[in-house]
């Protein structure tokens, strides 16, 4: 047999049958995501219901929100201000300054009557040395503990600074430019104090601010963006978080809680070393070294993930931003295949070694790098003229209705489980419809050229760029136009 | 032609066309190649499914849109006159025809047909009193009075009741969220059924349901094994509700470190144990001594060892520092701190071991840490160990050169509660 010969039957059959696996495996994760939707809609009551049971019992667990901050100076106030905002009986907000350039120290300092105080901090994971401590002289502000260290260039850094200051037992790793939902502590801790078992992370949806109207740092309409690149994001992240991670959370064996916003237990984080400040996915790396540290030590354990939308995120707008971005995830995805393949196909380490990481190599680690061999392939072909165009129609139409259908699934579950208050319901389902329509052909390509771009950056040694992403800012509301109260509709 | 006939005629023409139109699609790709016929079944129930689901949410956007127009009648029919009852809930009970007056109602009307007029109607009055109940700020404690004679009217406590024993579990749990909410008294029968669920948390919330009163008979359920699982975080802040209030009314608290001995599970042992801490139970601390002797369980003796520092239980002290160097580090910790908590004297050697005898940093920082917050023969033992301490010893040192806030990790959750800079360090001064 040749070797053009082989490869025609290699995409022929293993390729082939490699797409209806892709297939199948979605459904199961339908299916187990629907699964877990049924769970948690007993499990988790209307957001009154968790108010009520929990405001007023001091046995509520506190929660440190920690949000570093690195050159700021425009956001940083009503960041900081959008923080305040947040429901819950006892949290406290600690901001790390990563040695920022600009005013977002003196900022702080001043907006807030801080003044520099002794503080108790035990370096229980690796960070760069911690210069001073701020709080706030004016108790309105009491929650607030300002942190100023030595520049780590990364996040990761400033998180783990952020954990060798907290005093609290849970801890949610937050951007301080993103807007959290007044609600997600409560959606969030809920899953942890009525859990049998420890609860060592907790993931919660995060979607993007980039059209959303925002009036004193609350989201108060949300909306779907109609730039290009933004509103493919939001229906990748939809998918993402309502579809695989419900799915993955299901059979415990969620890979991933987003570095943008998640929760997680000090002490599992302190034993297992905190973020890694080399990695280039330290949120997935972190939870994959908790896990192992849990499976080591013959801990049980549950990493759940929160269906209702607690976090929103300016993201990438521009194709450079994208672009720098997903190649970032990229090595990073490659990274964790390298450093953590002992967990691989290995059941000792429970669901995650089992199932997770084999789907995540086979299905999103190897399919980059298949849609690009598939589509030499093609051109081969078209020049060969060994094309049957009538059936590459229809395999194109299989996969295109597949991935719509996903996509209709995804509205279905949004649906269900009210995962988002969008301001227009019927207009942002035709809207997301209507991205899901022409993703599969305009921007998953996009998506697919920065996963191998970023491989081959990987392979070939090219040393990683970390620059934070250049926000737009999103839609403030006037005052004069502030709501009356009465739109506010009770929940049902 | 009778029905019956006429019905099984047009089945059989039904079930012709289908077998007919099955058999095409079964056949008409027969002689094409595996993928074409793979892709056609995907293509043609993918857009099956699609237009199924277009139709599913908006059958579901209808029934929705029909509870949004619900809740919108009643909150214009009722609204005002709930706001109203909660705001005199704080002052004066009201009496039944002062209630009635206000939602302009007659008694015999409201009693004969009664205002709502089906399930759904009900259900979202329901949650109607219950958003009105949050947003007056009514807390865990408050009266019901009113509530009660105002849910009679829309015939609310006996549909829930109902709602309570017979619906769904989704249905079942948002009702008893209601009825704990609304302090409404529950059927033994119904607490009877729901206990006997499968379900660990209906059984749980049956349980806290039944326990909110305050007879002695109801703590029945802690003198036996109750928990089937771990106990959880929810379990520690119902029963926290649950003892505060009998503490609030006068009544005498139950003995937690009896109940923490009676229970098979360590986990719930431990919640017991730390709710003796919250609620100083130190008159019953001997009682712990037998679980601290024979458990194996690390966290129950951290936990125990907790307790015991906290609420100043000398006399296991002893107990304490024979343990103390063969646990894991952790444990060591927490001992150490307890006997610092007591300060007695004894233990400072202890400290000493603890520091000398470990090779784990945070150990030896931490009984560095006891010593500074001992005494001053603490502080004296901390200035010799530093003045005869190596080079890579000196960085444990550092941290005490400084005036520092005790740990605040240590503390007990009400002294960590919101600590501003004002009560740690005294600036207001």
């Amino acid at each position: 047999m040749s070797t053009w010969l082989a490869i025609y039957y290699f995409f022929s059959y293993i390729v082939f049958g490699y797409t209806l696996a892709i297939m199948a495996s979605y459904l199961l994760f339908v299916f187990l995501s629907w699964s877990m939707q049924l769970r948690l809609k007993v499990d988790i009551p209307d957001d009154e219901v968790i108010k009520y049971q929990l405001q007023g019992s001091p046995l509520t667990p506190a929660v440190s929100i920690i949000a570093p901050a690195y050159n700021e100076e425009v956001t940083i106030i009503d960041n900081v201000n959008s923080l305040m905002q947040i429901d819950y009986p006892d949290y406290e907000i600690i901001i790390v300054n990563d040695a920022s350039s600009d005013r977002t120290l003196e900022l702080l300092i001043e907006t807030f009557e801080m003044v520099e105080v002794p503080y108790d901090i035990t370096m229980r994971v690796p960070s760069k040395p911690i210069k001073r401590v701020f709080k706030s002289t004016n108790p309105e502000f009491s929650k607030l503990v300002v942190v100023d260290k030595e520049r780590g260039g990364r996040k990761s850094d400033g998180s783990n600074a952020g954990i060798n200051v907290c005093s609290n037992r849970y801890f949610v790793c937050t951007d301080v430019d993103c807007i959290i939902e007044p609600m997600a502590l409560y959606r969030m801790m809920w899953t942890v104090i009525n859990s049998h078992v420890p609860v060592i992370g907790v993931s919660a949806t995060m979607l993007m601010s980039n059209a959303c109207v925002v009036e004193d740092g609350r989201v108060v309409e949300a909306h779907v963006p109609w730039s290009f690149f933004p509103m493919f994001q939001q229906l990748e992240y939809l998918r993402s978080f309502l579809i695989s991670k419900l799915g993955w959370s299901r059979i415990n064996a969620l890979p991933n809680i987003s570095g943008g916003f998640g929760l997680f237990d000090l002490d599992v984080v302190v034993k297992s070393g905190g973020y890694d400040n080399t990695s280039m996915a330290e949120d997935v790396d972190m939870l994959l070294r908790m896990v192992t540290y849990m499976r080591n030590t013959g801990q049980k354990y549950r990493v759940v993930q929160v269906p209702k939308v607690c976090c929103w995120t300016e993201g990438p707008s521009s194709m450079r931003a994208l672009y720098r971005q997903r190649i970032r995830w990229a090595r990073g995805l490659y990274e964790i295949v390298v450093n953590h393949r002992k967990l691989f196909f290995n059941p000792h380490y429970g669901p995650i070694g089992a199932f997770t990481l084999p789907f995540i190599f086979l299905f999103e680690f190897i399919a980059p790098m298949l849609e690009l061999s598939g589509i030499g392939f093609m051109v081969w072909l078209i020049f060969a003229g060994g094309v049957n165009w009538g059936t590459a129609a229809l395999l194109f139409a299989m996969i295109y209705l597949f991935s719509v259908l996903m996509c209709f699934i995804l509205l279905f579950f949004d649906y269900n489980m009210d995962a988002v208050n969008w301001h227009n319901r019927r207009r942002s389902y035709i809207h997301l419809a209507f991205a899901a329509f022409i993703e599969p052909i305009v921007y998953h390509p996009i998506i697919t050229y920065c996963s191998n771009i970023g491989y081959f950056q990987y392979l070939s040694g090219q040393a990683a760029i970390w620059k934070p992403i250049q926000r737009k800012g999103v839609k403030k509301r006037d005052n004069a136009q502030k709501p009356t109260g009465n739109e506010t509709k009770p929940t049902t | 032609m009778d029905d019956i006939s006429l019905i099984s005629y047009y089945f059989n023409v039904l079930a012709s066309y289908a077998s007919y139109y099955w058999a095409y699609y079964r056949d008409s790709f027969r002689d094409y190649p595996y993928e074409v016929q793979t892709a056609v079944v995907i293509i043609q129930w993918s857009s099956i499914a699609v237009v199924f689901l277009i139709a599913l949410i908006e059958k579901k956007g209808h029934h929705r849109r029909l509870k949004e127009r619900i809740i919108e009648m009643l909150e214009e029919h009722y609204g005002e006159a709930i706001d109203y009852v909660f705001d005199r809930e704080h002052n004066w009970p009201m009496s039944r025809d002062e209630i009635y007056g206000r939602f302009d109602v007659d008694e015999q009307q409201a009693a004969k047909k009664g205002l709502l007029r089906n399930k759904l109607q009900k259900q979202m009055m329901c949650m109607i009193i219950y958003q009105h109940l949050i947003a007056s700020g009514n807390s865990w404690t408050n009266r019901r009075k009113n509530v009660h004679l105002m849910l009679n009217i829309f015939a609310l406590p006996a549909f829930l009741e109902q709602e309570v024993a017979f619906a769904n579990l989704f249905i079942k749990m948002k009702a008893l969220a209601v009825v704990r909410a609304f302090k409404l008294p529950v059927s033994p029968w119904v607490i009877n059924m729901l206990m006997a669920s499968k379900k660990t948390r209906v059984k749980r919330v049956a349980m806290y349901l039944s326990v909110a009163g305050s007879a002695d008979s109801e703590l029945d359920y802690f003198e036996t094994d109750f928990f089937d699982k771990n106990s959880c975080i929810y379990d520690e802040i119902e029963l926290g509700y649950m003892l505060n209030r009998r503490r609030d009314a006068g009544m005498k608290l139950p003995n937690l470190a009896h109940w923490a001995r009676l229970q098979k599970r360590d986990e719930t042992k431990c919640m017991f144990v730390r709710l003796m801490r919250r609620f100083d139970q130190k008159e019953y601390c001997y009682q712990l001594e037998d679980l601290f002797k024979t458990s194996k369980h690390k966290k129950l003796i951290e936990e125990i060892a907790r307790t015991w520092g906290y609420l100043n239980y000398t006399a296991g002290e002893q107990q304490l520092i024979d343990i103390m160097l063969t646990q894991p580090d952790d444990t060591k910790v927490a001992i150490m701190h307890a006997v610092t908590r007591m300060s007695s004297g004894k233990s400072l050697t202890l400290l000493l071991d603890g520091y000398r005898n470990s090779t784990n940093p945070h150990v030896r920082f931490e009984a560095l840490r006891c010593m500074y917050n001992y005494n001053d023969d603490g502080w004296r033992m901390l200035d010799e160990l530093e003045a005869e301490a190596t080079e890579e010893e000196k960085h444990f040192f550092e941290f005490f050169h400084n005036p520092i806030t005790i740990s605040r990790l240590d503390l007990d959750h009400e002294q960590a509660y919101h600590p501003s800079v004002e009560t740690v360090f005294n600036l207001s001064n």
